[in-house]
């Protein structure tokens, strides 16, 4: 640092201007050698990491398809076409879109109200409360499999898609309600204020003023509560065993264990089941993406 | 349009001590049609008091009435007041057109009328360029505007403002503080304007109310407060010099400085001044009611602030410090001895013990 030793304000000034040309510098060229071997080991990682999927693309389109990655002889789209005519996936897929749909609706909802809550009103013993949230959290889900199990069964709703939607969104709330208890946080109160002063009702404010700016938030919330139900197992395997109310896991779950034991297992049946179980979550990723940074741009600035 | 009473309104929030309180006992009249500013320096409890108003806040105790009738436990939309933030407050995802239109909306007004108000108060703004942007797009004056115009177009009975202007650069300030109190008194609304500058609040107000510590300390004309401080800190508070305090002591008719400057007490003052026991009093001279005249009390001069339409002279007298203000060709020399005289008129008396004014 070139700058001369001073105190307070204007040392920090200096440092920080006698620092920049130092972060924009050129970086030094660097060797063949060097850019051969972090290339390789970019390779190794990317290339771990893409094998699984690998096996998915190459075993969904071959008829013959085993454990082992090779590549199909004769590309055929027939482990589809058995996935829905013999295995009745059509039905399944609904299922499952309709239960993370309907959760993610759930979750906004409650989200929205339960975070602007904790952000906003002066409840007595608030931090105690919010503090609550974040422990449930923290609870591992399959230490409360067994309680979850019967009282499902008390209150009916095992092979039911409300026990599904309830217990998804029961497991997703306590981060996303954290979560945007801090995006409320950043909006400030005068905003909601200026409008009851307008002569909004406190809910009327909240939907017209607050959650248009929570929209980043809500977005986010929303991405993550549908991929949450999308690829929860462990409750659709213990609450769910009616064959018209299969979702997408428990699917998976029987092609292998039924299959194992008598038959050669359809590795390819099995992979075409992957490739249309990844498929929404990349369109729910790439969406909430672009929600997310809009919703950014957009009303974070001149708050 | 209306008037408004505080009515021995005390607030407490829960994070504070005991004596501590936000609000302590306010009474106060806001006349119909007036421009009242509440100031005092921050935490004073003035923003407080207007949230009240507002209905941001509940008070604790006590009445407050908007046109005769209690707006305690009314929501904030029910009062028909409006309020100015210091933040501005405008809704970053709507335009100025529709940040100034949403009061209107809400009342649910024809949009032929909604379009001819925000027109109307655009016009009266000098606004209406900015209408289509949003406020990230406006300067801080620009959206100060807005904010007004927002506040306007609805025509409340009470126009209230969290120190709009302060947020402003110095010349917009004294620029708009001039145009917001010409559109007040054009509007006739009533109007609680909170500050902590005191030239902003003598230069806007039909009446100043002075609040310490949670306390209202005095109420009156600009010119009351300035020229009869009910004590203390309200002579401290008001003027730029504030008015010079000076220990003194009581002789007969006259006040005793420190270093034995003998000034003519206030006619009237003798026989209070005297029952408040050990006779130790403040003297309270406003810089300009101090003449550097020959052969008068000496004094040191300390140092000499030139301010092109007058000059303030810094003085020792005795171990007391305090400030002149004279004509802009007196320049005496920092460190010479220049004599002073006080004029009987402006001469203010305080108790020293409790701070309040001799009259």
């Amino acid at each position: 640092m070139t700058a001369t030793p001073a105190t307070g304000v204007v040392d920090s000034a200096a440092s920080a201007a006698a620092e920049a040309p130092l972060i924009r510098r050129p970086k030094k060229k660097a060797g063949p050698l060097e850019w051969i071997a972090v290339h390789l080991v970019f390779l190794v990682v990317c290339g771990f990491f893409l094998v699984p999927f690998l096996w998915l693309l190459s075993a969904a389109f071959d008829e013959k398809a085993s454990a082992y990655i090779q590549w199909p002889v004769v590309p055929t789209i027939m482990n589809f076409v058995r996935l829905f005519t013999e295995h009745d996936f059509g039905r399944v897929l609904l299922n499952s879109l309709f239960v993370a749909i309907a959760t993610m609706i759930l979750v906004v909802i409650a989200v929205a109200l339960a975070g602007y809550s904790l952000s906003r009103l002066d409840l007595r013993r608030k931090d105690w409360i919010t503090y609550a949230v974040l422990l449930l959290q923290t609870m591992p889900i399959s230490a409360t499999m067994v309680p979850i199990y019967g009282l499902a069964r008390q209150l009916g709703l095992r092979n039911s898609y409300l026990g599904l939607i309830l217990i998804h969104a029961a497991i997703e709330l306590p981060f996303l309600i954290w979560l945007m208890k801090g995006f409320f946080d950043s909006i400030p109160r005068h905003l909601e204020e200026a409008a009851w002063l307008d002569g909004r009702s406190k809910f009327r404010a909240l939907v017209e003023i607050v959650l248009p700016l929570a929209r980043p938030g809500l977005g986010i919330a929303a991405g993550l509560a549908f991929l949450a139900a999308w690829s929860e197992v462990l409750m659709v395997v213990i609450l769910i065993d009616q064959q018209d109310l299969k979702t997408v896991p428990l699917a998976f779950y029987e092609a292998m264990r039924t299959q194992g034991g008598y038959t050669e297992v359809q590795y390819g049946v099995i992979a075409a089941m992957g490739v249309l179980y990844l498929l929404p979550v990349m369109v729910v990723f790439f969406g909430a993406r672009r929600l997310m940074v809009r919703g950014l741009m957009n009303s974070t600035r001149g708050l | 349009m209306a008037g408004v009473e505080y009515d021995d309104v005390w607030k407490q929030f829960a994070a504070q001590a005991d004596d501590k309180a936000a609000v302590r006992g306010l009474s106060l009249d806001i006349d119909d049609r007036e421009l009242l500013v509440l100031l005092g320096p921050s935490g004073c409890g003035k923003t407080t008091a207007l949230r009240m108003l507002a209905g941001l806040e509940e008070p604790d105790r006590g009445d407050i009435r908007i046109g005769g009738k209690s707006v305690v436990g009314l929501e904030p939309k029910d009062r028909d007041v409006a309020l100015v933030f210091q933040s501005y407050a405008l809704y970053p995802h709507l335009s100025a057109q529709e940040n100034i239109r949403y009061p209107l909306k809400v009342r649910g007004l024809s949009r032929a009328e909604q379009d001819r108000k925000v027109e109307r108060v655009a016009d009266m703004l000098g606004i209406g360029h900015l209408l289509p942007r949003r406020p990230a797009q406006l300067s801080g004056g620009e959206q100060q505007r807005v904010a007004l115009a927002r506040a306007i177009v609805r025509e409340p009975r009470v126009f209230l403002m969290d120190e709009p202007l302060s947020n402003l650069d110095a010349k917009l300030r004294v620029h708009t503080r001039t145009e917001l109190k010409t559109l007040q008194r054009e509007l006739g609304t009533t109007m609680v304007f909170v500050t902590h500058d005191q030239a902003e609040a003598m230069s806007l107000a039909n009446r100043i109310a002075v609040l310490n510590a949670g306390e209202l300390q005095q109420v009156g004309t600009p010119d009351a407060v300035y020229d009869h401080p009910a004590n203390v800190f309200v002579a401290e508070f008001i003027g730029s010099p504030p008015m010079n305090l000076l220990k003194a002591t009581r002789d007969a008719d006259e006040v005793v400085v420190g270093g034995g400057w003998r000034l003519a007490a206030p006619t009237g003052s003798r026989s209070q001044g005297q029952a408040t026991g050990d006779g130790q009093l403040i003297v309270g001279l406003r810089p300009e009611g101090i003449e550097i005249a020959a052969g008068g009390h000496p004094a040191e001069v300390i140092a000499v602030e030139p301010f092109g339409s007058e000059v303030i002279i810094d003085l020792r007298v005795g171990d007391e410090a305090l400030k002149v203000r004279a004509a802009p060709d007196v320049r005496p020399e920092a460190g010479s001895t220049v004599g002073l005289r006080a004029h009987p008129r402006a001469v203010r008396l305080f108790d020293a013990s409790t701070g309040l004014a001799i009259h």
